[in-house]
C-alpha cells in the first residue's frame, strides 16, 4: 500500500480521550488514493470498533473542516477533530494509529450526511403518501393493478407518485454531493413539485372521471415537472470543475 | 463522478422526457403514433428512466459503500452500451409490431442487467481487506 508516501502530521494537543474515538477521513472526487484510504480505515474501524465517517471536501461540512485545518491534500485523517495524517496508510500503520488514539468498544461506521432541504423533505414525504395511496388497491381489491379503468390510476400513483417523487427528493439531495456542483434552488424545486402534484391529481382525476382531456393535461404537467428536474440536474452532472485533485496524496497521486 | 455514470443519469432523464412525451401524444390522439404505444411508454419509463437512474447511482455509490473499487469498469461500459442499444431496438419493435426487434432488444437489455448484477455482486460481496 502507499504507507511510504503517507505523511504523518503532528497531532494536536486536544487532550480529549472519551469513551469513544471519532475518526473521520476527508476525501474528494477524482482521488483514487482516497478510495484506498477509505478501505483501510473501514477495515480498522470494524476491527477496533470506533466511529468512522467519510467526508467529501466538496461538501459544506468538508469544506469547513478543510478550511479550519488548512488542509493541502487528501485523503486526510482526523481523530476527534484533529488532523492525524495525510495520505494512504497501510493496515499496520492504521492499526497502530488507532491503538494510539485509544479506540474503544463502542461505535460503528456512520456517515455524516447533512439533512434534507425542505423541498427534498417534502418530495420524500409526498412519495410515501402516494405509496400508501397506491397500495390501497391491495386492501380493496386484493391486487395492486386491476383490469378496470382504475388500472392506470394505481399504476401512476405508484410510478409517478412514489417512484418519481422519491427520485426527485433523493436525486436532488445526493447528486450535488456526488459531483460537488450546486443544484438550482429558489423557486425551481417548488415549481417542479407544483407541476408534479397538480399533474398527478389531473391525471388520476381524468381517468376516474373518464375525462381524457383532463388526464392529458395532467400528463403534460407531470412531464413539465420532469423537464424542470432535468434542467436542474444536468448542470449538476456536467458543470465544469477544476482539474481533479492536484492535492490527492497517495500512491496514485500526481 | 465517472463520466459513464453521469451519462447513465443524463440518458435516464432523456428517456423520461421521451417516454412522457410519447404517452401524452398517445393520450391526445391514439392514432398519431403507430404500434403498441402504451407498452413502449412503459418500457421506456421503466428500463430507460428508472433503471438507468438506478444504474448511474448504484455504479457510483455501491463501490463506496462496500469499501472496494468497482470490480470491472469494462463490464460497466459494456452494460452502458447494451442498455442503450437494447432499449431503442426494443421500443422500435413495439412501435412497428416487429417481434424480432423486440426479442433482440430485450436480449440486449437483459445482457446489460446481467453485467450490472454480476459487477455489483463481485464488488459488494463480503471479502477481506485489499492486499
Amino acid at each position: 500500500m502507499g504507507g511510504a508516501r503517507a505523511q504523518r502530521v503532528p497531532r494536536a494537543q486536544d487532550g480529549r480521550r472519551g469513551a469513544s474515538v471519532k475518526v473521520a477521513l476527508l476525501v474528494s472526487q477524482g482521488c483514487p488514493a482516497c478510495l484506498e484510504a477509505e478501505a483501510v480505515w473501514r477495515q480498522v474501524a470494524e476491527e477496533r470498533h470506533f466511529a468512522f465517517a467519510v467526508i467529501d471536501v466538496a461538501q459544506p461540512e468538508g469544506r469547513a473542516l478543510a478550511s479550519r485545518l488548512g488542509l493541502v491534500g487528501v485523503p486526510a485523517l482526523l481523530v476527534d477533530g484533529a488532523l492525524q495524517g495525510i495520505g494512504v496508510q497501510n493496515l499496520s500503520t492504521a492499526r497502530e494509529w488507532a491503538e494510539q488514539a485509544g479506540s474503544r468498544a463502542q461505535g460503528q461506521a456512520a456517515p455524516l450526511a447533512p439533512h434534507f432541504s425542505p423541498d427534498n423533505r417534502f418530495f420524500v414525504l409526498a412519495a410515501m403518501a402516494y405509496l400508501m395511496l397506491a397500495g390501497l388497491g391491495l386492501a380493496l381489491n386484493g391486487t395492486l393493478l386491476t383490469h378496470g379503468p382504475a388500472r392506470p390510476v394505481a399504476l401512476h400513483l405508484m410510478t409517478v407518485g412514489f417512484m418519481i417523487f422519491l427520485i426527485y427528493g433523493l436525486g436532488a439531495h445526493m447528486l450535488p454531493r456526488f459531483t460537488g456542483n450546486p443544484m438550482r434552488q429558489g423557486v425551481w424545486p417548488w415549481l417542479q413539485m407544483g407541476f408534479a402534484h397538480a399533474g398527478l391529481a389531473g391525471y388520476v382525476g381524468g381517468f376516474l372521471l373518464q375525462a381524457h382531456r383532463l388526464a392529458a393535461a395532467g400528463g403534460v404537467l407531470i412531464w413539465l415537472s420532469l423537464l424542470v428536474f432535468t434542467l436542474r440536474v444536468l448542470p449538476v452532472l456536467w458543470a465544469r470543475r477544476p482539474p481533479p485533485d492536484p492535492a490527492c496524496r497517495g500512491r496514485f497521486g500526481p | 463522478m465517472h463520466k459513464r455514470n453521469r451519462l447513465f443519469l443524463s440518458f435516464a432523464l432523456g428517456y423520461g422526457l421521451l417516454g412522457g412525451a410519447l404517452a401524452i401524444t398517445w393520450l391526445l390522439d391514439p392514432t398519431l403514433i403507430p404500434g403498441d404505444v402504451p407498452r413502449a411508454h412503459g418500457h421506456i419509463m421503466l428500463l430507460g428512466f428508472l433503471l438507468m437512474m438506478i444504474y448511474g447511482i448504484a455504479l457510483h455509490v455501491l463501490p463506496r459503500f462496500s469499501g472496494f473499487p468497482l470490480y470491472s469498469e469494462r463490464m460497466a461500459d459494456g452494460q452502458f452500451y447494451l442498455a442503450n442499444i437494447g432499449l431503442p431496438v426494443m421500443v422500435a419493435g413495439w412501435l412497428t409490431w416487429n417481434h424480432v426487434l423486440v426479442l433482440v432488444g430485450g436480449a440486449l437489455s437483459y445482457g446489460a442487467m446481467v453485467l450490472f448484477g454480476l459487477n455489483m455482486v463481485l464488488t459488494v460481496r463480503a471479502r477481506g481487506p485489499k492486499a
